[in-house]
């Protein structure tokens, strides 16, 4: 009850909703009881009506009356009959019931209409003289009487029954309807990829809405640029860095090129290596600003072979280094359409980081298959793989699993991050040997028009 | 026009003295520029360094450069413009661009405008050395009678292969070619199609393993780690060291 209670109060649908439904409903149950008892009294002067009918017609036609004698004939009903007898014959009656005529009504009953207990029942009688000067009833029982006005009164409560449930309806939906584009535009910017800051369409929507939408708008705006600065300023720094480290590395070489004792040498080998990774870092920081950068790519028809083979010439000597078997899996080279940057530095980086985590003497495969609707790369190696926690997370910068003592910028898997999303692509971490959970299987889709469904256990997308 | 006086005459009459290939620098950072120079002088070139446009246009007036060293960010006048200046005087001296823009644009212009090459910082003294010896060989227009890698090299006249421990290795024509192929780029892979074609001519039909029987032949001449494959892609020679 109060979690309704709360979703009343938050929620501008269900308010209008509940307090709508709520007026209708007082609004009919005035209008039912109205209509009830207005009805159930239409009826009873109706009936009133009746009787004065009915002694009229015998005061004018001059009726003689005569008790009915024997079985009753067929059609009589005995409840709902309309009863005529002199009001002097009353203490001549046979009975206590109401069976047989005359019946026993109190002598003194006065001109007009009454409601009498005879034998037990009610009944409605109209006391009337006639022109003789003899007095007759006409009667009829108070239960059949009742029994028609209930009926004729429950019959006008019949389009209240239908009506009510039908406006119901319809307000429900007009309000659910009337809430629609607001649904609509909530789904719309949810469904936005980080870098969408574009302004919200704000033509086709209510008039009360329209200034927080524009209000939004403003804010998308300033999130926009300030984002936008944010990714220069990361450019620029990287960039102006790039100056001192030239220097720096230019000046290392230099050294290296002199006569140094064995010491000098043993304590330079750290220092260089610094250096390589101060300037891995910058490229890496370039490569990351370049890729969340929101300009225009032109996307070319590219070769994966072709691609994978330009990254396999870069990365060969560092893959030499540690002995490892890589290659690629498979003749049959797919195309793709897509920014030829883009895709040589997705690539290069998911071997890259193959390259670094698996240990020495192990093996690297670069495969290329297509299905309906996409393009699939994959990237197998048969170092430790990631755990399935830690898979959501190595997309994050400067992110490093526990227990690796390798030198990587932690930005190559953020910058592969950063071109799938801007491209529509999509990036799958599995493992390569999925029973003993080693090795990291990454694959990337292509060109998906349907992306799969996320799965919860060992898979992670984005 | 700055006038020709008599001690740069004879500057340059000694310049064309020595053998040394003369360098123009232009660059303004000071470490940057002070580093380059003197791993320049360590690789015996003669270098000049100026630290920005203008005094490097005034330097190639007055004396002939086999090469100059270009940067892009300089103060006063931009790179670029210093390089349109340049070839605007028709002034045909090979040029290295060295400069930390990335983007492609000026990469094309610099390249679009007469630049021989583009360097981008950070690099290594090695890679500059290599790349100005590339420049100035084909701007030298001398034919190359040697190609190598460090590893191997080949005598493309006397079709011989060297390495550390096998020199003069005769070669058979087509295990030349195949080593040729491959040594025009090292560390390029070249696919078997792509050295079929360059080995029997495009479209001709070639027995399936000609290549690995090649590459098996030389291999047994030079060494097993001369020529290595790359699983799936093809092979290639080490990028040179």
């Amino acid at each position: 009850m109060d979690g309704f209670k709360k979703r009343l109060s938050e929620s501008v649908q269900l308010r209008l909703s509940v307090t709508l439904c709520l007026a209708i409903l007082l609004v009919a149950l005035a209008a039912s009881v109205f209509a009830f008892v207005s009805a159930f009294e239409e009826t009873h002067e109706q009936q009133d009506a009746t009787l004065r009918q009915v002694a009229m017609l015998f005061d004018r036609q001059h009726m003689t009356l005569q008790y009915p004698q024997g079985p009753a004939l067929a059609g009589d009903d005995e409840e709902t009959r309309v009863i005529i007898q002199r009001l002097s014959d009353s203490p001549h009656a046979t009975g206590t019931t109401d069976e047989a005529l005359p019946l026993p009504f109190p002598a003194g009953l006065a001109d007009g209409l009454s409601t009498v207990e005879v034998a037990g029942e009610a009944f409605r009688v109209l006391v009337h003289t006639t022109a003789g000067g003899e007095h007759i009833a006409v009667a009829q029982e108070s239960d059949a009487r009742d029994k028609d006005a209930r009926e004729a009164a429950w019959r006008s409560l019949l389009p209240f029954l239908i009506l009510f449930p039908v406006l119901l309806l319809v307000v429900g939906d007009l309000v659910r309807k009337l809430f629609r584009p607001i649904g609509v535009l909530a789904a719309e910017i949810d469904q936005r990829a980080e870098q969408e800051l574009h302004p919200i369409e704000e033509q086709h929507l209510p008039t009360e809405v329209r200034p927080f939408v524009v209000a939004i708008n403003r804010l998308l705006a300033r999130v926009a640029q300030s984002m936008d600065s944010q990714r220069r300023f990361v450019a620029d720094a990287a960039h102006e860095l790039r100056s001192p480290m030239t220097a720096l590395a230019l000046q290392a070489d230099r050294l290296a090129a002199t006569e140094m004792s064995p010491m000098s040498r043993e304590r330079f080998v750290p220092l260089s290596r610094g250096i390589a990774r101060g300037r891995q870092l910058i490229d890496q920081l370039l490569s990351l600003a370049a890729a969340q950068s929101t300009s225009e790519r032109v996307h070319t028809r590219l070769s994966v072979h072709a691609v994978y083979r330009q990254v396999l010439e870069d990365l060969l000597p560092l893959a030499e280094r540690k002995q490892l078997d890589i290659g690629v899996d498979g003749a049959q080279d797919v195309h793709v359409t897509f920014n030829a940057m883009d895709l040589l530095t997705l690539v290069k980086n998911l071997v890259d980081n193959a390259i670094r985590y698996t240990p020495e003497g192990g093996r690297i495969d670069l495969s290329v298959t297509q299905i309906p609707g996409a393009v699939l790369l994959h990237i197998k190696d048969s170092g430790p793989g990631i755990a399935t926690e830690e898979q959501a997370r190595v997309f994050d910068p400067f992110y490093r699993s526990l227990g690796t003592d390798e030198a990587g910028s932690g930005l190559g898997l953020s910058i592969v991050k950063a071109i799938a999303e801007r491209s529509g692509a999509r990036v799958q971490l599995s493992f390569s040997d999925t029973l003993a959970q080693r090795g990291l299987c990454v694959t990337v889709w292509l060109q998906a028009l349907k992306a799969p469904a996320p799965n919860k256990d060992n898979h992670h997308l984005f | 026009m700055l006038h020709y006086t008599r001690g740069d005459f004879l500057a340059t009459f000694a310049l064309a003295l020595e053998s040394k290939m003369r360098i123009l620098l232009v660059e303004d950072d000071p470490m940057i520029g002070d580093a380059i120079q003197r791993a320049l002088s360590d690789a015996s070139y003669a270098a000049d360094w100026v630290k920005n446009g203008l005094t490097g246009l005034a330097a190639l007036d007055t004396h002939p450069y086999d090469l100059v060293l270009l940067d892009l960010g300089l103060p006063g006048k931009d790179g670029l413009d210093v390089l349109d200046c340049i070839r605007a005087r028709n002034n045909l001296v090979p040029l290295l661009i060295i400069t930390a823009r990335d983007n492609l644009d000026d990469r094309l212009r610099g390249l679009d405008g007469g630049a021989d090459d583009y360097l981008l910082k950070p690099f290594d003294i090695a890679e500059l050395l290599a790349r100005i010896r590339a420049v100035l060989r084909r701007k030298g227009g001398a034919a190359q009678s040697v190609l190598g890698n460090g590893v191997v090299t080949l005598d493309l006249l006397s079709k011989h292969a060297s390495t550390d421990e096998q020199r003069e290795v005769a070669l058979s024509s087509r295990e030349f070619a195949l080593l040729q192929a491959l040594l025009i780029r090292p560390g390029a892979i070249l696919s078997r199609s792509e050295l079929e074609d360059r080995l029997y001519g495009w479209g001709n039909e070639v027995e399936s393993n000609a290549i690995e029987f090649l590459i098996h032949a030389l291999r047994r001449k030079l060494g097993t780690h001369v020529i290595k494959n790359v699983r799936g892609m093809g092979w290639m020679v080490s990028k040179s060291v």
